[in-house]
């Protein structure tokens, strides 16, 4: 029995192994490709992975639905930018930026960190406020704090720029950078979930009243969760500025945390494996309805869907996946090695 | 000084009152029951010394300390720890992370080992079924269970409430007598809300019968059974 429960936790430890292999594999699929579009759009994915795994964090173990994540990769964003910006570029586009964030001409990779970390900073400070509620208001109040930093960044000009773009970004994210980072975000939240405080977090999404009866302080271990997952999703953003270039607090309202959500229900909250296998069908599906959209040549002929579609065939998919499969792709299970791979060296330990 | 000491509890919810003026003390080592029709009071009773619900007025102590005004996490890791009504177990975790969750708060780790082989030897089927989801458990065996993790948080007083509820009679027998076989092991105190007065005389113990928020009768539980025909039939017996 022991040697079986062995197994299970060899088993268990191979899936962020695993997932950080198929992530691999996607890149290096990618990449032979040798289409350009093909290997920007691998390497928005794995920005994705790195803030839906952020995301899953806290949503995935609190059982709280957050709206209020795209915020964070906003902060990380613009924090991102405030530091790397050549100094002379800042003096003209953001006059209002403290002298020492105005002179300040940082690394990428430092720069990323801190965008993180700034945006951690924020869900501690946030989080001691909204995460005392329970359920559904704690979520709306996660909605309020996003259109809370999206008025703030579109309206504070000197400062962010407001609603005109933040322009000349060291565009030096590729597939590489971003697989760097969805890897250590599926580690941390490896660990996180393994660890007391992850299985605190699960034991109070399942039931609050047994939870505080076996000793857990619900707050405590949902900040925690909070503040971690705000790090992945605001180094997620300081990612995308660097991807695209260009930033404007619209790209990190509405329709990314729609996006973000509708990426973890497809995969299935349920699970670390659901959020990565939920952004890479996601993004994939994307990809190719676009495609379409553009027109795909079959012999003489060239078919293309109405523009717009995308959208609704997307839309169509998930209420399929909620109405058929309510859990998502994955419902619950993560993705491991089979059991005779690991068990070789238990069976002759027992 | 009482183990366990309760003095004018009261429990209010809007303006309904579920307990006014309650009292009593138990002493280290002892196993109470609390009977009484519906709406006596009895899990309101439970609840507010577990600390999720909040006592409009009175005090509680356990060892002489204060625990009235404190959140149930903060009882919990006093070492008063509750099974609550229903059994609420975590369905979605296995039953080893239900039985792990309890100790989370704990630093005496092969004192936390010693626990669990205490609860998987009381509780064979605990250890059979450790690596499956909680939810898939039958009726009897999530009441198991429930002790089980209440008893993984190391506490000196247990609450358990209505462990019989939904369960058959010989499953029934089966709860207490592993109730009572850890009782004795661990030196626990046992506070449990029992609806049948004929069950708790079977197992043993004092008799808190409870009526309208307030306790109407305290003494042995089988005195309570032979003597009180009359009650019995008024409360009616479900086992």
């Amino acid at each position: 029995m022991t040697s079986q429960h062995t197994i299970r936790r060899r088993m268990a430890a191979t899936t962020p192994v695993v997932l950080a292999l198929l992530l691999l594999v996607f890149v290096l699929a990618a990449l032979a490709l040798g289409d350009r579009a093909i290997a920007r759009m691998a390497a928005e994915t794995l920005i994705r992975v790195t803030m839906v795994v952020g995301f899953w964090i806290f949503v995935g173990n609190s059982g709280v639905v957050s709206f209020g994540h795209a915020a964070f990769g906003c902060i990380g964003a613009y924090v991102s930018a405030w530091l790397t910006l050549k100094p002379e570029m800042k003096a003209t586009l953001l006059p209002g930026l403290p002298e020492m964030i105005a002179a300040a001409d940082w690394h990428v990779l430092p720069a990323a960190v801190a965008g993180g970390a700034v945006a951690a900073l924020v869900a501690l400070v946030t989080g001691a406020a909204i995460l005392r509620l329970s359920g559904i208001a704690a979520s709306i109040a996660t909605f309020a704090f996003l259109a809370m930093v999206n008025t703030i960044w579109a309206n504070w000009t000197s400062v962010t720029g407001g609603t005109s773009s933040v322009v000349g970004l060291d565009r030096y994210v590729n597939p590489w950078v971003a697989l760097g980072w969805a890897v250590a975000a599926i580690l941390v939240a490896t660990l996180h979930a393994a660890a007391a405080s992850g299985l605190a977090l699960r034991a109070t999404r399942e039931d609050e009243v047994a939870a505080a009866a076996s000793g857990i302080d619900r707050f405590r271990h949902r900040l925690l969760a909070y503040t971690l997952s705000a790090f992945f999703c605001g180094a997620g953003g300081a990612l995308i500025g660097h991807f695209i270039g260009v930033i404007n607090p619209d790209g990190f309202y509405l329709s990314l945390t729609f996006l973000m959500l509708a990426m973890l229900v497809i995969g299935g909250v349920g699970s670390l494996s659901g959020a990565v296998v939920g952004v890479l069908a996601l993004s994939i599906a994307v990809e190719a309805l676009v495609r379409m959209e553009k027109g795909v040549s079959i012999g003489a002929a060239t078919f293309a869907l109405p523009p717009g579609s995308q959208e609704i065939i997307l839309a169509v998919a998930m209420i399929l996946i909620l109405i058929f499969r309510p859990s998502g792709l994955m419902a619950g299970r993560e993705v491991m090695l089979p059991a005779r791979w690991v068990a070789g060296r238990a069976s002759t330990e027992t | 000084m009482p183990k366990l000491g309760v003095y004018d509890l009261a429990v209010r919810y809007g303006k309904l009152t579920a307990i006014s003026d309650l009292s009593f003390a138990v002493a280290e080592g002892e196993r109470v029951f609390i009977s009484g029709p519906n709406g006596a009071g009895k899990s309101s009773l439970l609840s507010a010394i577990a600390g999720a619900v909040r006592a409009a007025h009175g005090r509680i102590e356990m060892d002489g300390e204060i625990l009235s005004g404190l959140g149930p996490e903060s009882i919990a890791r006093r070492g008063l720890s509750m099974v609550p009504e229903g059994r609420r177990i975590f369905s979605g975790l296995t039953v080893l992370e239900n039985l792990s969750v309890g100790t989370g708060m704990r630093n005496d780790r092969s004192a936390v080992a010693e626990d669990l082989e205490i609860a998987y030897t009381a509780f064979p089927i605990l250890r059979e079924r450790a690596k499956s989801p909680a939810g898939n458990l039958s009726g009897g065996q999530q009441q198991m269970l429930a002790i089980a993790r209440a008893l993984m948080t190391n506490p000196k007083v247990m609450l358990v409430d209505e462990p019989s509820l939904g369960l058959a009679p010989k499953v029934v027998d089966e709860v207490y007598d592993r109730l009572c076989q850890l009782q004795a092991l661990r030196a626990l105190t046992l506070v449990i809300v029992e609806q049948s007065s004929a069950r708790a005389a079977r197992v043993g113990g004092r008799m808190l019968l409870m009526r309208g928020g307030r306790i109407v009768a305290d003494g042995d539980a089988a005195s309570f059974a032979a003597r009180d025909l009359l009650t019995e039939a008024y409360f009616g017996d479900a086992a």
